[in-house]
């Protein structure tokens, strides 16, 4: 038997289906995940009890830096849509900041790193008033002229060692627990940076954010004071990249030019984020854990040669054969997407 | 409400608009309009500052507004539609209505992207223009005319006192626009003043209370519909020549 519906009545089962849809996709959102890794990541120093894990703790501080720089470039580039290659230069003053201020009055970083953070947004808020006055292709290149000033800035500022650098006092702590202050402070940089991508993206300003990178004049139009939205979002993405780049300076010990101001560095935090799902609240990380794992795989496998660029450069071209959105945007358009990396 | 006054805009030497002057009164609809290339839609881009004019002044509730910036005109009242339907493709249809709201600068960082005001304003909305089953339907799955339907509904999230149509008809089949013309109508009813461009010359008479003509960048006729189309020079800006029977309405 045939049954008549009238429009009200397919408007309400159609209300009745996104609600539902709606609620589920509330029940089923994990948010534990990030939390259980959170406790895990918490709880991986307890190796060191037993000993002889310290590469284990560097390989993850090292991709906790990533994840956090590369969610950090996700605030800009992949919300707003403004690809900067010259990101790794906050990444130099938040090192420099705390290196200085370590190297001339002795406070650690570990509690600097949040000034450190702010002079880098600072920067990067004026910074921002300029370049960000262009687009596309203009503003990549102006983020690389900023990069290569700064690297003629540092390399003759004979105050912070200019092309030498500075090498920074050491805490006085055994060697099996040497890492332990510098892995917690960037497990919480990375958490941080974490969570303010995440409640950015479901503010009214990461709305803005992801307006202007669909169509800015659309976007002006519709009463979205775009310079300050984009200018804003550019010095918070510098403010969590140079709270990371404290703590990282005093980790190693050393502040030079050419460990911070290497195009590879802004590089990484762009490829981590392609790679994962530009735009995406999990995809930076997912990325930097897949390309820092592939080089380790390299580097292991093929020695400390440059086969690691090139299986990077590989690993790239495939994923992004198949995933063309990155592995979480793809997946996440497939409906695909396990719920554990569903963050969005 | 709005005043146009000796509006030019210039590239190079190309005079696209010239010494034009305009009123659009408060509660009415005026149309704006004119052979192609007469610079209607570059004066609309002054008007709503998307474009920097290059001298005159523009009044809203008098007062100036040629000085701001776009997302500030918008602020003071004044919202547009594109000619051609300028989108946010990735974001859903409420999202597109939400972004046109009124919550910016600092406190932007701490609400939430829909507010609960913001969602039952946006659903009142979208039953207005009934496409409320596309509410969470990503913008680039929509057709042309409900994207035009929903550009429409974004206008009227920031609670504008004026909203100018760039050709709201272009592209749009005859049923969907009766169903334009009724909203614009309804909305006109309930106080909202309309600046429209159009090139349906049926809508334009049967729905504007005024109407303003343009050629070669400068004003040449202004008044109600059927004074209008029975003015030579608007006849002869049109037909290249004046002896012809006057369109009907």
């Amino acid at each position: 038997m045939a049954t008549e519906l009238g429009v009200s009545d397919v408007l309400k089962a159609r209300k009745d289906y996104n609600a539902a849809l709606a609620s589920a996709g509330r029940r089923e959102r994990a948010t534990w995940f990030p939390l259980a890794l959170l406790i895990l990541l918490t709880l991986l120093p307890a190796l060191q009890i037993t000993g002889g894990h310290n590469y284990t703790l560097h390989l993850m501080l090292y991709a906790m830096m990533y994840a956090a720089m590369a969610s950090s470039w996700n605030i800009l580039g992949g919300y707003t849509g403004y690809i900067s290659l010259g990101h790794n230069v906050f990444f130099c003053i938040g090192g420099y900041f705390s290196g200085m201020i370590l190297a001339y009055f002795g406070v650690t970083s570990l509690l600097t790193a949040p000034f450190a953070g702010l002079a880098a947004a600072i920067v990067g808020f004026a910074v921002g008033l300029i370049t960000l006055k262009m687009r596309g292709p203009t503003f990549i290149i102006s983020s690389i002229a900023l990069l290569m000033v700064a690297r003629i800035l540092f390399d003759h500022w004979q105050f912070v060692g200019g092309s030498n650098g500075v090498a920074l006092p050491q805490m006085d702590i055994p060697a099996q627990w040497a890492k332990l202050p510098y892995y917690y402070g960037m497990m919480i940089v990375c958490a941080l940076t974490v969570w303010a991508s995440y409640r950015i993206k479901h503010s009214k300003f990461g709305l803005g954010l992801r307006a202007i990178s669909q169509d800015e004049v659309k976007a002006e139009s519709a009463g979205i004071d775009t310079r300050f939205y984009k200018v804003l979002a550019f010095a918070i993405s510098a403010f969590f990249v140079g709270m990371a780049g404290a703590i990282w300076g005093e980790y190693i010990t050393y502040l030079r030019p050419n460990i911070f101001l290497i195009i590879l560095v802004a590089a990484n935090m762009v490829l981590m984020c392609i790679l994962g799902g530009k735009g995406t609240v999990a995809g930076p990380i997912v990325g930097a854990v897949v390309l820092i794992a592939f080089n380790e795989f390299s580097v292991t496998f093929f020695g400390s040669s440059e086969i690691n660029l090139l299986i990077t450069g590989l690993v790239m071209v495939l994923a992004l054969k198949f995933f063309p959105a990155g592995i979480v945007g793809t997946l996440a358009k497939k409906g695909r997407l396990p719920r554990v990396l569903d963050w969005d | 409400m709005l005043e146009v006054r000796a509006l030019a805009k210039h590239f190079g030497g190309i005079k696209a608009v010239d010494n034009c002057s305009f009123t659009a009164e408060a509660g009415k609809i005026t149309a704006l309009i004119g052979p192609n290339g007469a610079g209607k839609t570059t004066a609309f881009n002054c008007i709503s500052r998307t474009m920097a004019p290059t001298a005159g002044e523009i009044l809203l509730d008098g007062e100036r507004i040629d000085h701001l910036k776009p997302h500030q005109v918008t602020r003071r009242g004044l919202s547009r539609t594109f000619q051609i339907t300028r989108n946010l493709e990735d974001l859903t249809v409420l999202e597109n209505l939400v972004v046109q709201s009124k919550v910016h600068g600092w406190r932007a960082l701490f609400e939430p992207a829909i507010t609960k005001e913001e969602l039952k304003k946006a659903e009142e909305i979208l039953a207005f223009l009934n496409i409320t089953r596309l509410a969470y339907e990503e913008t680039r799955n929509l057709s042309y005319g409900q994207k035009k339907l929903m550009d429409f509904g974004a206008l009227l999230m920031s609670d504008p006192k004026i909203i100018l149509l760039d050709e709201p008809a272009g592209g749009v089949n005859p049923s969907l626009l009766a169903e334009i013309v009724e909203h614009i109508r309804a909305l006109n009813g309930q106080g909202l003043t309309v600046l429209i461009v159009e090139h349906n010359m049926e809508l334009v008479m049967s729905l504007s209370d005024k109407v303003v003509v343009m050629a070669h960048g400068e004003i040449i006729a202004e008044g109600p519909p059927a004074m209008v189309q029975t003015d030579p020079k608007v006849l002869e800006a049109y037909l290249g020549g004046t002896n012809v029977e006057p369109a009907h309405a």
